[in-house]
């Protein structure tokens, strides 16, 4: 039995759904809402990688009784463990740079893209609450960390001068898979992958939150990427699921940026 | 097809492909890169590796640059002994706790090393040489950070937190390895590997949180790791002190 917790679909909620729609697989969903801070209702006391788990917020994935956590290796597991579409590449260099892409991208898009996209749309949300019943929700929320991403979101952490750092840091990542897109259509080997649809997820919301660096002119092979997955069926199928019909307003806090500054 | 292998010590990034190599059975050509002399920031290197970074692995005209992927690299394209489980829960678990590792323990556990090994053993050089060897680096986290090792400029807070995760990380850890044998859960793996290189000198580094009553699960398993062949014959290539903390997993020196 496949289950998948899931909520709107954007950044890393957007990732399985793609897969397990590519894949044509039989799954359930139990939806949430991370706004409410109380996600997917599950109890986690006995499930450290659930519980700790770094992208905190998040899907999860419960086949046959195991959870499933981290979006990219969720999609790697979807890839490895469900009969249809291959979604990885053959050739062990290709399956490395699928790994690779995983390991950079969820490092650099998976806490940029969140900090861009909280800001711009969860803050609001968020300071438009009662502010005594928000503090009590946060008071409850484990591990610390993921309190104080969600307590730096209203409490004037993100200035604009650490929004500007995080914009210019986001070149790096944008140029690296703009430049790995003028060598081949797809980021890792001849065929679409889980790469592609590791970067789609997150790479989709940058035009919307950082137009000076993904646009036509600076980006087009990005642009273009991202149009040729948009059009596939299960991507179709995955943004249908959006209940609001605006998923790209849907963030959560996301990887926690390097401590090292 | 030679694998060049452009590394620093069995420590840490550069320890992680080293350990796999062995274990896999695939024979490298070692090129010692110097940390704490900036090779990996020099021209000569840049040319292998543009980003600077340690460990490099340069197989044919394949270039890899990301530690924990190489890993999984080695297993996929050479013969040998698989290192990884084939079931895909159990795969799944072992890339959990890898990436637990990298991206959580170990910037906490190397924020507390730098501070107190890789900064002072650079730190009495010219200040003027020190900012030279800065600007000659590639990527900006790696400049931050070389930065804050050179010139002390980590926080107590940066350190306390630190510290407070190191504690935290190993317990979660020993927690993991009383109901798992191994990091994935049945069987060896590139998790065990990954986690050798992060805590071999946990217990020198960490005595009060890291020792025979309080974590004796994590004790156990490092030992089982340091008495594997692979893991002996990489830690024999150590040239500093700092790698030679391993020793204290002997069993014998205890008995």
């Amino acid at each position: 039995m496949l289950e998948l917790y899931t909520s709107e679909p954007n950044t890393f909620f957007l990732k399985p759904l793609i897969a397990l729609h590519e894949k044509q697989a039989a799954f359930t969903t139990h939806w949430f809402d991370p706004d409410e801070l109380e996600p997917s209702g599950l109890d986690f006391s006995a499930e450290v990688e659930a519980h700790l788990h770094l992208e905190r917020e998040g899907p999860l994935l419960r086949h046959d009784g195991t959870l499933i956590s981290n979006s990219f290796f969720m999609l790697e597991y979807i890839a490895e463990a469900l009969p249809g579409e291959k979604l990885l590449p053959d050739a062990p260099y290709d399956l490395y740079r699928a790994h690779a892409s995983g390991q950079f991208l969820g490092a650099q898009l998976g806490s940029l893209v969140p900090v861009l996209g909280c800001v711009r749309y969860l803050a609001p949300r968020l300071n438009a609450m009662d502010r005594s019943a928000l503090d009590a929700r946060l008071a409850r929320v484990t591990p610390q960390e993921r309190r104080l991403a969600w307590q730096a979101l209203v409490d004037g952490t993100y200035t604009p001068q650490i929004l500007a750092t995080a914009r210019e840091r986001l070149k790096l990542p944008v140029s690296r898979v703009e430049s790995q897109l003028a060598q081949a259509a797809w980021l890792a080997g001849p065929d679409y992958s889980i790469a592609d649809i590791d970067a789609f997820a997150m790479l989709r919301a940058v035009p919307d939150l950082a137009p000076e660096i993904v646009n036509a002119t600076a980006t087009p092979r990005i642009l273009d990427f991202l149009a040729r997955i948009e059009a596939r069926p299960a991507v179709h199928a995955a943004l249908a699921t959006s209940r609001s019909g605006k998923p790209h307003q849907h963030f959560v806090p996301g990887v926690e940026p390097s401590r090292w500054g | 097809m030679t694998v060049h292998l452009y590394h620093w010590e069995p420590n840490a990034n550069s320890g992680k492909p080293m350990l796999a190599l062995a274990e896999k059975g695939v024979e490298f050509e070692s090129h010692y890169v110097d940390l704490l002399k900036f090779d990996q920031h020099q021209p000569e290197y840049l040319q292998v590796n543009p980003d600077g970074t340690i460990p490099t692995m340069v197989h044919g005209d394949r270039v890899l640059i990301e530690s924990t992927p190489m890993m999984e690299y080695v297993d996929d394209a050479f013969e040998g002994p698989p290192l990884r489980p084939t079931d895909p829960r159990e795969r799944w678990r072992m890339r959990w706790w890898m990436r637990f590792f990298d991206s959580y323990f170990a910037p906490s556990l190397s924020m507390i090393g730098w501070s107190v090994f890789v900064g002072p053993a650079v730190r009495q050089r010219p200040r003027e040489e020190l900012e030279a060897a800065i600007a000659r680096i590639p990527l900006e986290s790696r400049r931050i950070a070389w930065r804050k090792a050179m010139f002390n400029e980590f926080s107590e807070a940066e350190l306390a937190e630190s510290r407070r995760r190191v504690t935290f990380c190993t317990g979660i850890l020993e927690d993991h390895l009383a109901r798992h044998e191994w990091i994935a859960g049945t069987r060896y793996s590139l998790g065990d590997m990954n986690g050798f290189n992060l805590g071999y000198a946990l217990p020198l580094s960490q005595p009060d949180h890291c020792n025979d009553t309080r974590t004796p699960h994590i004790m156990e398993w490092l030992r089982r790791i340091y008495e594997r062949p692979a893991a002996r014959k990489i830690w024999s290539l150590g040239r500093t002190a700092m790698a030679q903390r391993v020793k204290f997993l002997e069993r014998a020196a205890h008995a």
